[in-house]
Formats: structure tokens, sequence, C-alpha cells
């Protein structure tokens, strides 16, 4: 069944008076427990596609449907982690998970629950008291993952949300990902510019052109799980998405200096 | 475990505090007791600590210190309430409609170096030579701090707060109680603190010059009457109040919020 339904998609922002076409016409269909990875250049509208989808920003033209129903604004069933895990620090951590829950109007015994299964999935029980600053980056973004999943959403958006940590503790989380996911059985979209990451983790890679973006091309990554990112046979879906990028970085980085 | 380092530190530091107030207060009496023996000033102009301590004295056994701090406290605490409550609302407004709360801004900037003395004749003129009018002063006087703090403390959210919280369903009122309130809370408390000593000056202003009840009063006549030991006695008065209200009220919010964000650790 296809869960996420996106028809072309067109944004265009404003820079410095000039109008500067970011998407053009993207088309993606996600299916129902599916992972898909999306890379392209850095500034090629991936993490602007992803807010469309969130409903944070609104596309110029196309639409987002959602179990076949369009959506226009930001809603609890799409939740997102973003790249700086965006945790209120005037909260403790278990009520940084809890936030949704509470927005909406759940209980608080029922919270309780809520968050400590997500809480113990992470492993990050004996820090419910503690505040955000306590935390390492790595930490931060376990509950950023367990704030998103206690909303218990249709579709889990990720932004980069490992961009930011040393690269241990980030095998550790993409394999830690790949064993949630099979678990809750969600359906992912995942946003990233690193290659390695987006083999690792998705069913389906799409790559994005440099801007005007569109989808390149899409990958499909058959390989059992968990997989590890020093895994040699993933080898030849890198190299497959490497080429298409090439291309599209040479593009972008002549783009920055014109 | 990491709250009862803290709580630890905390109370060492506190006992540090406490023998470096003593100290320097003791320095202080010590010097102007010298300056007194050395006879520069006569006793009128500059009388000595002990005299000072007999006014004080005075004032305290007559009531008269006593209800003065009770009638300026009142007023304040009255004017400030006015003034918060009112100018948070402005604020609030000046926030959702961007062209008023640009021009707002500006023009509160201009009344904010307002002196806050300056608003006595008009406020006679106005209101009259009464209690409201005393809380005119106050209010123009700190109320346009709390406006723009309110507009500046919210405008400068990190904007991923807010996307953040409105991807998890907050929109609406839900969204300004659990995350706007909270996010512009440390920065909003600065200016609170701000109007809050703006207020404190103005009352006393005012009541110099329009009042005869007061500490402000007690002041004044100590001047009429050249006692200069009533008019230090009410400066001291007036000084200590200040600093309770802000270590006590004030401050003690501000620390727990920068406490909470992890912005104690700043080295």
């Amino acid at each position: 069944m296809t869960k996420l339904q996106a028809k072309n998609i067109v944004k265009t922002f404003d820079h410095n008076g000039n109008s500067v076409l970011v998407l053009d016409s993207i088309n993606l269909n996600v299916e129902e427990g599916d992972f898909v990875c999306i890379v392209g250049p850095s500034g090629c509208g991936k993490s602007t596609f992803l807010n469309i989808i969130a409903g944070l920003e609104q596309p110029d033209s196309g639409e987002i449907l959602l179990n076949g129903k369009p959506i226009s604004t930001a809603g609890p069933d799409r939740t997102m982690v973003f790249q700086e895990g965006a945790l209120f620090p005037w909260l403790k951590v278990i009520d940084n998970v809890e936030f949704g829950l509470k927005i909406a109007g759940i209980p608080k015994d029922e919270r309780r629950l809520i968050s400590q299964r997500y809480l113990d999935m992470m492993q990050l029980t004996k820090f419910a008291d503690s505040y955000v600053y306590q935390l390492s980056t790595g930490m931060k973004q376990r509950i950023a993952i367990a704030r998103a999943l206690a909303m218990d959403p249709e579709i889990l958006l990720m932004d980069e949300p490992f961009a930011a940590l040393d690269s241990q503790t980030r095998d550790l989380l993409l394999v830690e990902l790949q064993l949630i996911w099979e678990r809750t059985k969600k359906t992912i979209i995942f946003v990233t510019h690193n290659i390695s990451e987006s083999v690792v983790l998705g069913n389906r890679v799409a790559v994005f052109k440099n801007r005007p973006s569109q989808i390149k091309k899409e990958i499909t990554i058959d390989y059992r799980r968990p997989r590890l990112s020093e895994d040699e046979n993933l080898q030849k879906y890198y190299h497959q998405i490497v080429q298409e990028l090439k291309s599209e970085v040479k593009a972008q980085i002549k783009d920055e200096f014109q | 475990m990491i709250q009862n380092i803290i709580s630890k530190k905390n109370s060492f530091a506190n006992l540090d505090d406490a023998a470096n107030v003593v100290l320097s207060l003791a320095v202080f009496i010590g010097v102007w007791q010298l300056v007194f023996m050395l006879g520069i000033w006569p006793k009128i102009a500059l009388p000595s600590p002990l005299i000072v301590a007999e006014s004080f004295a005075k004032i305290i056994l007559n009531h008269t210190l006593l209800q003065g701090v009770g009638v300026t406290l009142g007023r304040l605490l009255v004017g400030f309430a006015i003034s918060f409550t009112l100018g948070m609302l402005i604020g609030f407004t000046m926030i959702r409609f961007k062209g008023f709360g640009k021009t707002l801004n500006s023009f509160s900037a201009g009344l904010l170096s307002f002196p806050s003395i300056a608003w006595v004749p008009f406020s006679i003129l106005l209101i009259g030579f009464n209690d409201l009018g005393i809380l005119f002063v106050v209010i123009m006087s700190s109320i346009f701090s709390i406006m723009i703090s309110t507009y500046g403390s919210i405008r400068n959210i990190p904007p991923i707060y807010l996307d953040a919280a409105r991807n998890m369903g907050a929109k609406g009122l839900s969204l300004f109680s659990h995350v706007t309130i909270p996010a512009a809370a440390p920065s909003l408390i600065v200016g609170i603190r701000q109007a809050w000593s703006f207020a404190w000056h103005a009352i006393i202003g005012a009541e110099i010059l329009m009042s005869i009840v007061g500490l402000g009063h007690i002041l004044s006549v100590g001047r009429e009457f050249l006692d200069m030991g009533q008019v230090i006695a009410s400066m001291i008065t007036i000084f200590t109040i200040g600093l309770l209200a802000d270590r006590l009220l004030l401050f003690k919010l501000e620390e727990k919020v920068r406490r909470k964000w992890g912005l104690d650790y700043h080295r």
C-alpha cells in the first residue's frame, strides 16, 4: 500500500529579490514500511522537500498525499528528527519525549508508559530526569528519535540526524535505527549527504540532482540487515551512487563559485 | 547526583559571599568613620555612622519607616503589576501584527531612555497630585522596558524550536504557552529585572516630588529639616530593599532558568 505520495512538487525561493527554482517537479512514492533515503549535493533542496512533507513549508505547486489524502499543515502524523535534535532545553528528557503526547492531551499515566517504552528502547531510562545540556550529542539524537517515535507517527522524517555525530557513535546508531525500524515497522524517509549512511539504511536511495532539483535516479538496495557500514558487499551500491552524484556535485560547486 | 554537586558548590559559594559582604561593609563603615573624624565636612553635612544609626532607630521607633516602606512597596507592586501585564499584552500584540510591532518598537526605544522624573509634571497636570499620579509615573517608567523585552525575546527564539513544536502538533495557544514563553524566558527575565529597577527609580523620584507619605517622602523631609541622618538612613533602606528584591526574587528566578538551560557553564 502506498503510504506517501509526492506529486510534482515545485518550490522556488526568494534570494535577494531573485526567484530561485529549488525543486523542479519531484515525484516520489513511498510504500508502507519502506525505508527511503534521499541523497544529493548540498543545497539541492532535499531538506526543503522533507519540510514540505512535514507541512512546515508549503510547495508552490504539487501535492503530498498521505494514505491517499492531501496534507497541508504540519501534524504529528509525520514527525521529524531534526539535524540538531531541536530538543527543548527548558524541559527534562522525559518531558521532551512526552511533549507531543501532552499537546495531544494524553493523560499523564499513559504518557509515562509510552515515554518509558521509548526511553528503554534507546537505553536512556536513567537520564529521564536530566536536562538537555547534560547529554552528549549522540544521546540528544537518540532522545529526539524517541520523541518522534513516541507520537506513533504514520511516517518518520529524518533530516540528517547523524550529521553532527562522531563516526563511532554514528555507526552504533546506524545499527540501532535499523533494529528500531524492523521492530516498529515504521515508514521512514531519511535525508543525508552521507552516501555510505544512505546505503546502510535505505531499502531505496533517491538521488537528487543539483538545483533545480529532480530525482535523478532511484537505486534499490536489496541486502540483508542489519547492515554495517564497513560491509564490503555494500561497496557496489556506494560506487553506483557516487557515480550518479559526481556530476551533480561538480555542477553545485560551479554554481557556488559563479 | 549532578544536582547535588551543584547545590553543594552553591552553599560553599554562599558562605564565601557572606564573608565578602561582611568584610566590604566593615571596610565601608570604617572609611566613613575615618572621613568623619578628619572633619572635612561639618557634622550636619556628613554625620558619623553612629548618628545615622540613631536616626534609623528614631524613624523605626516612631513607625514612620515601616509605614513609609509599606506605602511605597504597595504603590510599587500595584504599578509594576499593571505595567507587567499591560506591557506583556502589548508585546504579544506587537509580535502578532508585524507593522505595528516595528513602529512601536522604535517608539518605545525612545521612551525607554526617557528619565522617569520627566513624567512628573505631566502626571501632576494630567492626573493630579495623588496616588494615581504616582502610579502613572511608575507605569510609564517601566512599561516600555517590558514591551521591548517581550517583543525582542520572542522574536529571537530559534525558529527550530517552533518548527519542532508545530511538527508535534502544537499550535495557537498550546504553542504559545508550551514553547514561546519558556523559550523566551531567559531573555525575558532580564528585561523584567530592568523594568523592576526602572519602576523602583520612578517610585522614589515621584514620592520625593508628589507625595506626603512613603520612602521618598521621608527622604525629602530629611532634606527639609537638614537631617542628614534621616536622609542617609532612608537611602540605606532604599538600597537594601532594591537589593533584596532583586537577589531574592528576580535574580533567583533568572539563575534557575539559566541552570536548567545549562547556561551556567560559561567560563
